[in-house]
């Protein structure tokens, strides 16, 4: 140190004493802590702040050396902090200099040059914000709440739920069991991750690693469920479900996408249809094979022989044997056979019914004498007149395909909806219907919040989403346990189909099935009228049901 | 307009709430018995004899997609397989106000009438 060339005698500073860098409090490492070392005065962050890195005391380096400092240019130099001239020392009265000040307290001021914003500013004067940018100008809008995010939070019941699920996504455990949890709902989220279970393989010394799809298995009886989780029809690999008493009074469509389901229970709920898609789970080539839905308080048809007449044209209504799938040597499950059908109930979009014939609310208590329903037949089809006034159309869309389908413009209501559903989620929609509004028909959109909560809706007859059915009929079918076997004797494959009737007594054998649809013209096939002798074939049913029946 | 009040024009107005007008045909603005009412005759309503009709809840841009629905309907009226008319999904909601205030599909439009 001593053979370094000193500095010029350092003038004594131009500015006040402040901090280099505003920071006035002290930090708190310790090593570098100086009481005095922020004694010196620059206003402005263009001054330089150097150190004597070329100090050779630097070289044994040792707690409490601090490196020298030097603010500004080096002809007005002094030291930084007071010890820096011998940061060894640190002697603040060195002879020669003038005594450094106590310092200030820091002025939160704004400095103008440095660049920097300190602690305290005056409101922002800039222009910035001024500046407007060459933007479009927004769509005009209604003014519309915003809505509200979704509860996230869960009832304790569906923790306890998504606990267990959680248990078995991580254990792989196929087995869910979510019975007598007092589940009153059941949120999407809770159901999701069921769809990311996978087994855990049994892995075998000489067995090839396969991969193997979950079969998951789902119990949710006497849960006070009101209505159906939609999410459940998303878990494709789901095999058993059990809803037995849950006080759900209406399953959606959405079910028939569990293509793989071989078990459902669905016994002791306030049910009265089962869902005309369903169907498609109860044909033959198809997983179901066991299906419990007694007791329930079903409709019940007024009439207990109607004519069988007409009842190929209505099924051609429907594909319903649009894909037969293989059946292999021998297959079990389920079918039905149609046995009639109500008149079909027209509603207008507000869903005010149009037609004579209506079907009691679903909250409507019903004894069992309401629960009867009137039938129609088959080659008969009551148009409300206004309907029948304004639409043609009734004959003309049948075309060569033999398949009714609508005419005209979907209604701006159902695009709306559908555009609706497309981007929002039900929650979203539902705040629709709260009073600020200016909707005359709530109901609609609670209905559509309702289809959009169980998983949506189609039309039966043109398979198209809708969010506001406008035709609904049930159709009473009975539902047959089946059997077929194909064998192969002398080169001619012989198919004998077996059928066992479900149900103790007849009116458990009739089972109503509601059908949808989403315009006027998605109404069954109008059979033609019988000739007078044909009537008598009323009461096939019985003979068809001998309890084997073969053809080759 | 108002001159020939014995044959009412085969157009009619509609008139935003910020002002944009829409004209198009009579016939296509039956779908919704709001409107039909409005422009009834016998009635001396100001819009049965100008043939103008204001909405002053309904937005220029939602009323254009409601005309471009009207003009789709009416093209539509008596086609199989119709395709779906696009519609945007910003306004899809007041969309569903402006079909709810038109009564569109509350009853069953009667083609015969306006024609």
């Amino acid at each position: 140190m001593n053979d370094e060339p000193t500095l010029p005698t350092l003038p004594s500073p131009r500015w006040p004493r402040e901090s280099p860098f505003g920071v006035g409090q002290k930090r708190s490492r310790a090593a570098h802590t100086d009481t005095h070392a922020s004694s010196s005065n620059a206003p402005s962050s263009s001054d330089a702040v150097f150190s004597s890195d070329d100090d050779p005391a630097l070289d044994n380096y040792v707690h409490g050396r601090r490196k020298k400092r030097y603010v500004g240019t080096w002809y007005d130099q002094q030291p930084a902090s007071s010890d820096s001239a011998d940061s060894a020392i640190g002697d603040e009265t060195r002879p020669g200099r003038m005594p450094l000040s106590r310092p200030r307290r820091r002025q939160f001021k704004r400095q103008l040059d440095s660049g920097v914003w300190m602690a305290l500013d005056e409101a922002p004067t800039d222009t910035d914000e001024n500046d407007s940018l060459d933007l479009a100008p927004a769509m005009p809008r209604l003014a519309l709440p915003v809505p509200k995010p979704p509860r996230s939070m869960l009832s304790p019941e569906e923790e306890t739920a998504l606990a267990v699920v959680r248990r078995c996504v991580d254990e792989g455990r196929e087995m869910v069991d979510l019975s007598e949890l007092g589940l009153k709902t059941l949120s999407n989220s809770v159901v999701e991750s069921l769809s990311n279970l996978v087994p855990i393989p049994t892995v075998m010394k000489d067995v090839a690693f396969e991969h193997k799809d979950p079969s998951i298995k789902l119990f949710l009886s006497r849960n006070p469920l009101k209505q159906f989780p939609g999410a459940i029809a998303n878990i494709e690999h789901l095999t058993v479900l059990t809803l037995r008493a849950t006080r759900l009074t209406e399953l959606p469509g959405s079910i028939a996408s569990l293509k793989n389901l071989q078990s459902l229970n669905v016994a002791s709920n306030s049910l009265r249809y089962l869902p005309g898609e369903l169907l498609e789970l109860m044909k033959k080539g198809s997983a179901l094979n066991d299906l419990q839905f007694h007791p329930n308080p079903f409709f019940q048809p007024r009439d207990h022989s109607p004519s069988g007449h007409g009842r190929a044209e209505y099924e051609m209504t429907f594909d319903v044997d649009a894909d037969p799938q293989p059946l292999g040597n021998s297959w079990n499950g389920l079918t039905t056979s149609l046995l009639s059908r109500t008149p079909v109930q027209f509603f207008n979009s507000a869903r005010s019914s149009l037609s004579d014939f209506s079907l009691p609310p679903l909250d409507e208590h019903l004894t069992a004498d309401s629960r009867k329903i009137e039938h129609e037949d088959f080659w008969d089809l009551a148009v409300p007149k206004t309907i029948a006034a304004s639409q043609s159309h009734f004959q003309a869309s049948r075309d060569g395909t033999q398949r009714q389908r609508p005419v005209g413009a979907t209604s701006l209501h159902e695009l709306a909806l559908r555009a609706a559903a497309r981007a929002l989620q039900p929650h979203e929609l539902e705040f629709i219907k709260q009073g600020e509004y200016p909707i005359r028909n709530p109901d609609v959109v609670e209905r559509a919040v309702r289809i959009h909560r169980a998983g949506g809706q189609k039309c039966c007859v043109c398979k198209r989403e809708t969010w506001n059915p406008l035709t609904e009929w049930l159709e009473f079918r009975e539902v047959l346990r089946t059997h077929v076997s194909t064998s192969v004797e002398d080169g001619e494959s012989r198919t004998i189909e077996t059928l066992v009737r479900l149900g103790n007594n007849v009116d458990e054998c009739y089972v109503p099935f509601v059908r949808k649809g989403c315009s006027w013209a998605c109404i069954p096939l109008k059979a033609p009228a019988p000739s007078p002798e044909v009537v008598e074939s009323g009461d096939m049913t019985d003979s068809e049901l001998s309890s084997a029946s073969q053809s080759s | 307009m108002a001159a020939n009040r014995d044959e009412p024009s085969k157009y009619v107005t509609l008139i935003s709430n910020d002002g944009f007008e829409f004209v198009l045909l009579r016939e296509a603005t039956v779908v919704s018995p709001t409107i039909k009412a409005m422009l009834r005759d016998g009635r001396q309503w100001r819009e049965a004899t100008t043939g103008r009709c204001e909405f002053p809840d309904i937005s220029g841009a939602v009323l254009e997609k409601v005309v471009e629905y009207f003009q789709y309907w009416y093209k539509n009226r008596d086609k199989l397989d119709v395709p779906d008319m696009d519609i945007p999904v910003e306004i899809c909601l007041e969309l569903l106000v402006a079909a709810d205030y038109l009564g569109l599909d509350s009853k069953p439009p009667l083609p015969s009438h306006g024609a």
